[in-house]
């Protein structure tokens, strides 16, 4: 018995971290731009895709195929998804900013179907699921005989490491200042000369990174990589940040182990219930929405009457 | 520039003639757009259609005065439509294949319609339509499959049971707006989705087949229709149930949009403390929307399983909530005449142009994001109530 | 004969904020009271503490007998109360025509089953509604009368003052609050605007006024009762004159200097 919580323990922490990165590409985005980039999810999928046809062209370059290309392409990835997000905003969702809240979300749906639809057309046999490497192998230690391999500890290491360099950016750096005034009150922000501009590009770049690594973990937690599994990225990660809370980090983080948590107990405790467990995130996404229509640590914000 | 300079009224004769001569003209390009094979001639008539719709943008005069002759003659132009659209069938012959598409038009007209409550009129995101779409569907079959009831008592009771649905979902719509809203009806639709997927007396992936057929006065829609001596395929059944429901649908929509529960939802679209501060609930309207639009779908569901006579839950997806969208958005938002175009123009289109099947989603998605940017409030915006008054 | 609206200590706190400091006041049937205060005092939120769309931390509204207190502001409505604001919240994308008939929603019963099932008596009423309406609109002025048909948005600031003043009116209140009426009005558009309640107060004796305003053109119109807030409490009450050349009141408005100079 323990040993089923150990490993379901792991899994949860695994899971939650990966949950956490994605979720915190939504909650940036929206504290600064009020609007919700729907599409992050996809965006941040498109890495896994990115990294496997770069990882592939430097190895037919090369000759080798040799594990530090899949670094190379990892990062590489990672970058190229941050730019992406960058272009992605200023031809489309800058548009929207000002726009009706609805208008913007319909964009953006339409935005992700888009970007599913062109790595399903531009990426050879797109169509099909496509193998992923787990990007660290091994088992680290034991826990009660229950093997925790490096991997997991990689992701747990890594969503920390983000998470500190974030705070300190937000917090300590001129730029991350700027960030959060510009997500406190977006007009007063540029009245006292904070370039939009700027401040949208950095958004989003490091937004879209996040997600990158996120998706690159998650292709790598589930061995494969889908065009559609941006969806899923998506619609979890997006749950976990309204769960949380929009625009709160915190929040973001608990979101995304809330919504772990819940997909390794149905899983475990019930019957069948992986094909169950969406149907459970979303009943709680709806429970929540409904007592707290903030989030749990979101602010609700006052419209002045 | 002050209020337009009106031209001179139409007179009865020439508002007659308009009349008519528009809705034969529309009904003679739709033919020519079924009967098309080839991608050129298709995209041909798509010019047409475009050049018709920058006659009507550059010289705005021309859509008054199509309206004005439209609505002064209002027995004419109901006759004229009757007549296009009980005739219809004839003129295409035993062409089984358009027929389906007319059915295929009409059902998303109605889901069109529907939807147009809450996304059109009040604002409202609403990505569940497939699922209300989806349980109209699944409560008839059911019915009909383990319980032997006919078709036609099918139809109100699946349609309460989506109405059911639609206020479930209008629970959490009352306390929250917009981008929350659109998660919860996001993860309402999956949710149908999912459970519709997994449960057994649900046939599961595999859906339910067999669903018999409907039959009328003895006459059962599995049979080819003899009317006057002309026989026509069995499809015809269905085109004209499918062509009653359209009809049930714009007088209902017509019916709420002029009346006091149209004009609070308009107002709750446009500022909601204010609406509130005229006296209106809102958060009572907005879950009245949402069973407006399920109820309809609902119906639509139920003809649909009864004429292909087999469904399943890929059926209903997310992006059939998201297809049933664009044609309100593309079609013009609170138009009831712009969303039924919408419905056809994105039904029959991607068909004709079956070259490009593969890339349909992608252009749905490319269209959705144009017309956001460039003309949000759709081919046909709406347009403001007249109470009999000129402008 | 009770008063019409009784307010009896109320009390609006947001968090650490106090927004309204234990205000009570009474006010009679056809009576006017100005509430004066500068800028952030507390008057609009007092206006949405009365109209249901906060409900005080503390204290309780009566209204015509009723305890209102927290009642939904669309219920407020039913009852009697309609009410103006600070930034004009009209309907832009309908018509004039339209925002008016939305003012009736209180005074109007169709419901989804008659407007599917009766649609003849959903239309009457209708009808009757535009009849209304138009004649509101006409007694209101006759510009706006001519502009009926066009978007709300597309007024005039003056306009747009008058269409929301006949929206309010259209729920037949008992008591309208009016919020920075004359905001961003020249003076010949405010004496406009003095003439137009003053026509208001004749055409309906037993309608009682609110007015929170700035401009004191609009206040000196109707000096009978006037209360002056500041920081959420109520430091001055009485006739036009007694509240201006009270100290406390310059003092608010000017600073302590001014006050004493």
């Amino acid at each position: 018995m323990t040993e089923l919580l150990v490993q379901q323990s792991v899994n949860w922490i695994t899971l939650g971290s990966i949950y956490a990165l994605l979720a915190i590409g939504f909650s940036l985005i929206f504290g600064v731009l009020n609007v919700i980039h729907f599409s992050h999810g996809d965006v941040a999928m498109t890495a896994p895709f990115i990294a496997l046809a770069a990882a592939q062209a430097l190895a037919t370059v090369f000759g080798a195929a040799a594990p530090i290309w899949l670094v190379l392409a990892v990062l590489g990835a990672v970058l190229c998804v941050g730019l992406i997000g960058v272009a992605l905003d200023k031809a489309i969702i800058r548009r929207f900013r000002d726009a009706p809240a609805m208008m913007a979300l319909v964009a953006t749906v339409a935005l992700g179907i888009v970007i599913r639809e062109l790595i399903r057309h531009l990426y050879p046999q797109g169509s099909n699921p496509h193998a992923f490497p787990r990007l660290v192998s091994g088992v680290a230690f034991e826990i009660t005989g229950v093997p925790v391999s490096w991997f997991a500890l990689t992701v747990v290491g890594l969503t920390v490491l983000l998470v500190a360099l974030l705070f300190v950016f937000l917090h300590k750096t001129p730029l991350g200042l700027r960030i959060r005034a510009a997500s406190e009150d977006r007009i007063v922000a540029r009245m006292m000369g904070i370039s939009d501009g700027r401040v949208f590009r950095a958004t989003f770049l490091v937004a879209s990174a996040i997600g990158a690594i996120a998706g690159l973990l998650f292709a790598s937690y589930a061995g494969v990589t889908r065009f559609d599994f941006g969806v899923m990225a998506g619609l979890l990660g997006f749950s976990a940040a309204v769960i949380g809370g929009l625009g709160s980090m915190p929040g973001a983080i608990v979101g995304g182990l809330i919504i772990a948590g819940i997909e390794v107990l149905a899983q475990t405790f019930v019957p069948e219930g992986a094909s169950y467990r969406l149907v459970f995130v979303f009943m709680l996404v709806i429970v929540v929405l409904i007592f707290r229509p903030a989030g749990l640590l979101g602010r609700t914000i006052m419209e002045k009457v | 520039m002050g209020g337009s300079a009106s031209p001179a009224a139409p007179g009865a004769t020439s508002a007659v003639a308009t009349s008519i001569l528009l809705q034969l003209g529309g009904a003679a390009l739709l033919y020519a757009i079924l009967k098309a094979e080839q991608g050129w001639q298709v995209l041909t008539l798509l010019g047409l259609l475009g050049f018709g719709f920058y006659l009507l943008e550059r010289f705005p005069w021309l859509s008054d005065f199509a309206t004005e002759s439209l609505a002064r003659v209002p027995v004419v132009t109901a006759a004229t439509a009757a007549v296009i659209v009980l005739g219809f069938p004839f003129v295409v012959g035993s062409n089984t294949y358009i027929l389906h598409l007319l059915i295929v038009a009409q059902l998303y007209a109605v889901l069109a319609l529907a939807l147009n409550f809450q996304l059109g009129s009040a604002n409202i995101p609403n990505f569940a339509t497939g699922a209300s779409y989806g349980i109209g569907a699944y409560v008839s079959a059911l019915l009909a499959l383990n319980f032997g009831v006919s078709f036609w008592l099918t139809l109100p009771i699946a349609a309460l049971a989506a109405t059911l649905f639609g206020f479930i979902i209008g629970i959490p719509s009352m306390r929250t707006r917009d981008t929350y809203l659109a998660l919860v009806t996001i993860a309402f639709g999956v949710v149908v989705h999912q459970l519709l997927n997994n449960f057994d007396w649900t046939g599961g992936p595999n859906g339910l087949v067999g669903i018999p057929a409907p039959s009328l006065f003895g006459h059962s829609f599995a049979d080819p229709l003899n009317v006057f001596g002309w026989k026509l395929p069995s499809q015809a059944n269905f085109y004209y149930l499918a062509a009653a429901l359209v009809v049930l649908a714009i007088v209902t929509a017509n019916r709420l949009h002029n009346s006091r529960i149209g004009l609070a939802w308009n107002a709750l679209r446009a500022d909601e403390i204010a609406a509130k501060a005229q006296g209106i609930n809102v958060a009572w309207y907005k879950v009245l929307a949402f069973a407006v639009d399920a109820f309809l779908a609902a119906f639509a569901g139920t003809i649909y399983a009864f004429y292909v006579s087999y469904i399943s839950p890929d059926n209903f997806t997310f992006l059939v909530s998201v297809t049933i969208m664009t044609m309100v958005i593309v079609g013009g938002m609170d138009n009831i005449f712009g969303v039924i175009v919408g419905a056809f123009l994105l039904t029959i289109l991607p068909e004709k142009l079956r070259a490009f099947s593969d890339y349909r989603l992608l252009f749905f998605g490319i269209v959705i994001i144009l017309f956001l940017m460039i003309r949000p409030q759709g081919l046909f915006p709406q347009r403001l109530r007249q109470y009999g008054g000129r402008k | 004969m009770s008063a019409l609206l009784e307010v009896e200590n109320v009390t609006m706190r947001f968090g650490g904020l106090v927004a309204v400091d234990d205000i009570s006041f009474s006010l009679d049937r056809g009576t006017v009271l100005a509430v004066i205060g500068p800028n952030g005092a507390g008057k609009s939120t007092l206006f949405n503490v009365i109209t249901g769309v906060y409900t005080p931390t503390a204290g309780r509204v009566k209204f015509d007998g009723a305890d209102i207190t927290g009642t939904p502001s669309y219920e407020v409505v039913q009852r009697g109360i309609a009410r103006t604001f600070q930034s004009s919240r009209l309907f832009s994308d309908l018509s004039v025509l339209d925002n008016v008939i939305i003012g009736m929603h209180t005074r109007t019963k169709a419901g989804v089953l008659d407007v599917l099932f009766r649609p003849g008596i959903a239309r009457r009423e209708m009808a009757a509604c535009v009849e209304k309406a138009e004649a509101l609109l006409r007694a209101s002025s006759g510009d706006l009368y001519e502009q009926r048909y066009r978007p709300a948005g597309t007024l005039a600031q003056a306009d747009r003052r008058r269409l929301e003043i006949a929206r309010a009116l259209a729920s037949q209140p008992k008591l309208i609050l009016l919020d920075e009426p004359s905001a961003g009005m020249d003076d010949a558009e405010t004496d406009a605007l003095v003439a137009d309640i003053m026509r208001l107060r004749t055409e309906h004796p037993e309608l009682s006024v609110i007015l929170i305003e700035h401009d004191m053109r609009v206040v000196q119109a109707f000096p009978e009762r006037v209360m002056c807030i500041d920081y959420g409490r109520r430091i001055a009450e009485g006739s036009f004159e007694a509240v201006r050349s009270n100290p406390r009141v310059q003092e608010a408005y000017l600073g302590a200097a001014a006050a004493h100079a």
